[in-house]
């Protein structure tokens, strides 16, 4: 199972990118650990450790939710080349069964993948950064729990969607409702809700238990649930490319393409993932502060600029689940080159998400009572994202979710979107000390990201033009 | 041969994937109103030998001209041919309808409504118009595959196993369709494992074999001895190679 896995990574994005993403981890997890002492200086240990459990919960809520969105999305663009997705249509196994193998595998590649080099990586600072390595083996432990629950609490929510959106939803909403009777209502200590923290807080052997038990029920609550794949229906549409490629005729050359990839946005049903992806996040950015400020009590300068920031970066994950939709090999018979498609899902990405971002930034304006930093938020949210999805378009083309596993392509696409970012935070939040030149500074940058997108394009059509659509997966076939 | 005009030369081409060379020095000619045939064992390198030829893979080393267009223009090449690839893959979320009305689209064909019903009657697949590519059975995922190579009537197709997965009844379509083509001056290059098909229909035939070239020419002379027929000829040179 894991060699499988291992070997997609490794076909996918090649063995040094595959072995480096642990190293990145690790080395990454010893930097911060060192850092931490200094730069969180001022923070309890109990918010940090809660901090650390949180990512852990979320990271395995992603994860899990990947064992079904996944397994569409992996079906859509690899075809047969996973055999444990296809396995139960060739062999007397069942698709339940294989999904059982599937969430095993990944749970054990995720832990291996990310939490062993993660643990390590702090265990190597730990004299540096004043832990003993005790703490940092349970430090571990801990989150590898926090994150098998979260793991299987989204399996268990995804098939369960699969079965009925009813049921479904009021187990969102159930657990919506636990998570805010922690977070802001603190009716609940976060240790209740994720028990893998609460040991550190009363070191009871018995939570751990008790998290490890869990990890391991909502799994196995979720396998009956799972419906077999047994496609009987044919599903049919009134023909409409014609008609929304007439719609999006201002495109010009572009408006055939960008019509096939709004109609199979649509009816994949990516589009409701892409955009409420996009809101949860811009708004989770607005909650995160808002919890900094209001419910641990660290005051952070944010204003409607420090938001706008944060659009473009957050819109990567729009644009990668656009990439997502399907796999378009059936445009390598045809006059489109990759780069093409590229254009057409970047102005498609640009079409989603323009008014949201507007529609954001505006509404804090309001809340904040800046509405004189609104101008300047929409220019910085537009060249933001105009230039992270062009930096994400030249590096990762058709392939985002894929080649940002590549360590390589994740530290180029740091040093591209980092620095412009972190310095438009710093301006942002130097605005109420001297407006004048932290203004200019925001302006200045979001002008440099706007101009240095332009090359970024054009270098993205030399470098994705002569790539065939299969390039990800079939590149190497022999026949 | 000499005065007939090439629809395809490819001069000592080249492919390599990692350590496995697929194709070997291959020098192959077709000449305008040719159905060509080219046939060899699994792994013989004819895939990647015709993805060159469409322009959906570089050579490593090697010259290619392919309806009179580089092998460095793969977007001029494949808007000048027709391609039936190895496997059927329209796109998932299009109907049948949407997808041939997508390839008139890119290729710039007039008349999309026209082409695009003429093709779906030819194919009778009226009836599936509007179901999505996805829930097509392969068979009929295969027939809007050919439709949309053939619906901007090129001069050159390049066809890898065009009748897989067709019942006998749109072989026979299909055969007479290519066989009308040919008739009226145009080429295809044809890559499948059905010799009796390929018997009937090529004039010129090669076989590939371990990335290399065994032998081309008409089955007439290729024949060693009288009689001898297309898979014997195959036998032969795939067991010599």
């Amino acid at each position: 199972m894991l060699r499988e896995e291992w070997r997609l990574h490794k076909s996918l994005i090649g063995p040094f990118g595959s072995g480096f993403f642990p190293v990145f981890i690790f080395a990454l997890s010893s930097v911060l650990a060192v850092a931490a002492s200094m730069v969180l200086g001022n923070i309890s240990q109990s918010t940090i450790l809660m901090m650390l459990h949180v990512a852990a919960a979320l990271y395995g809520c992603f994860v899990g939710a990947m064992g079904h969105a996944g397994e569409q999305v992996m079906t859509r663009r690899l075809g047969q080349i996973n055999v444990l997705l296809h396995i139960s249509q060739i062999l007397p196994v069942s698709f339940r069964r294989t999904m059982a193998v599937f969430y095993l595998k990944d749970a054990l590649f995720y832990l291996l993948y990310s939490f062993v080099p993660l643990t390590a990586g702090i265990a190597v600072a730990a004299p540096l950064a004043g832990v003993t390595l005790w703490s940092v083996a349970l430090l571990g432990v801990t989150m590898s729990l926090t994150f098998m629950m979260g793991m299987g609490l989204s399996f268990l929510l995804s098939a369960a969607v699969a079965r009925s959106r009813l049921a479904a939803g009021a187990l969102g909403l159930a657990t919506l409702g636990l998570v805010l009777m922690v977070w802001p209502f603190g009716v609940l200590e976060p240790g209740r809700l994720l028990l893998p923290l609460g040991f550190w807080g009363r070191r009871d052997p018995l939570l751990l238990f008790a998290s490890s038990l869990i990890a391991l029920v909502l799994p196995v609550a979720a396998l009956p649930v799972i419906r077999e794949r047994i496609r009987s229906s044919r599903e049919r549409h009134v023909s409409s490319l014609l008609s929304t490629e007439s719609r999006f005729s201002f495109a010009g050359d572009m408006s055939t393409l960008l019509a096939k990839e709004w109609l199979e946005l649509l009816r994949s049903g990516a589009l409701t993932q892409a955009v409420a992806g996009f809101v949860g996040l811009i708004l989770g950015v607005y909650a995160v502060v808002w919890l900094f400020e209001a419910g641990i009590g660290i005051p952070l300068p944010f204003n409607v600029v420090s938001y706008s920031g944060f659009v473009g970066l957050v819109g990567v994950m729009t644009y990668s689940w656009i990439t997502n939709v399907e796999h378009n090999e059936s445009l390598n018979s045809m006059p489109v080159s990759v780069d093409m498609v590229v254009e057409a899902k970047v102005s498609l990405y640009l079409l989603l998400t323009a008014g949201v971002s507007a529609f954001y930034v505006i509404l804090i304006g309001l809340a904040r009572g800046e509405l004189g930093l609104v101008p300047l938020g929409l220019l910085v949210a537009g060249a933001t994202s105009v230039y992270a999805v062009a930096v994400t378009a030249y590096l990762t083309g058709l392939w985002t979710n894929t080649m940002f596993f590549d360590a390589r392509v994740l530290v180029k696409f740091s040093v591209a979107v980092v620095p412009p970012l972190t310095a438009i935070e710093v301006a942002s939040l130097l605005m109420g000390s001297g407006a004048f030149p932290a203004v200019g500074l925001a302006v200045a940058v979001a002008l440099i990201q706007l101009a240095l997108s332009i090359p970024l394009i054009r270098g993205m059509r030399g470098m994705w033009e002569s790539k065939p659509f299969s390039f990800a997966i079939t590149s190497s076939k022999v026949n | 041969m000499g005065d007939l005009m090439s629809v395809i030369e490819a001069v000592n081409v080249s492919k390599s994937f990692g350590e496995v060379e697929a194709v070997k020095g291959v020098n192959l000619q077709v000449h305008a109103g040719e159905f060509f045939g080219l046939f060899g064992p699994n792994g013989a390198g004819k895939t990647t030998l015709l993805r060159m030829l469409a322009g959906q893979l570089e050579p490593d080393s090697g010259e290619i001209r392919t309806a009179e267009v580089s092998h460095r223009d793969p977007i001029g090449i494949r808007r000048a041919i027709g391609i039936v690839p190895e496997v059927e893959t329209p796109p998932t979320f299009l109907t049948a309808r949407e997808f041939l009305e997508l390839a008139c689209r890119i290729r710039g064909v007039d008349d999309v409504r026209g082409r695009v019903d003429g093709w779906l009657g030819f194919f009778e697949m009226e009836g599936e118009r509007n179901v999505l590519c996805r829930d097509l059975s392969k068979g009929q995922r295969q027939k809007v595959m050919l439709a949309s190579a053939f619906i901007h009537e090129p001069g050159l197709l390049l066809l890898d196993e065009p009748f897989i997965n067709l019942d006998p009844i749109y072989q026979r379509r299909v055969r007479e369709y290519l066989g009308g083509l040919v008739d009226k001056g145009r080429t295809v290059f044809m890559c499948t494992h059905i010799l009796e098909i390929a018997e009937r229909l090529c004039t010129r035939v090669a076989v590939i074999n371990r990335g290399r070239i065994a032998d081309q020419g008409t089955i007439d002379q290729m024949r060693s001895a009288e009689g001898e027929g297309l898979e014997d000829i195959f036998m032969r040179l795939v067991e010599v190679g």
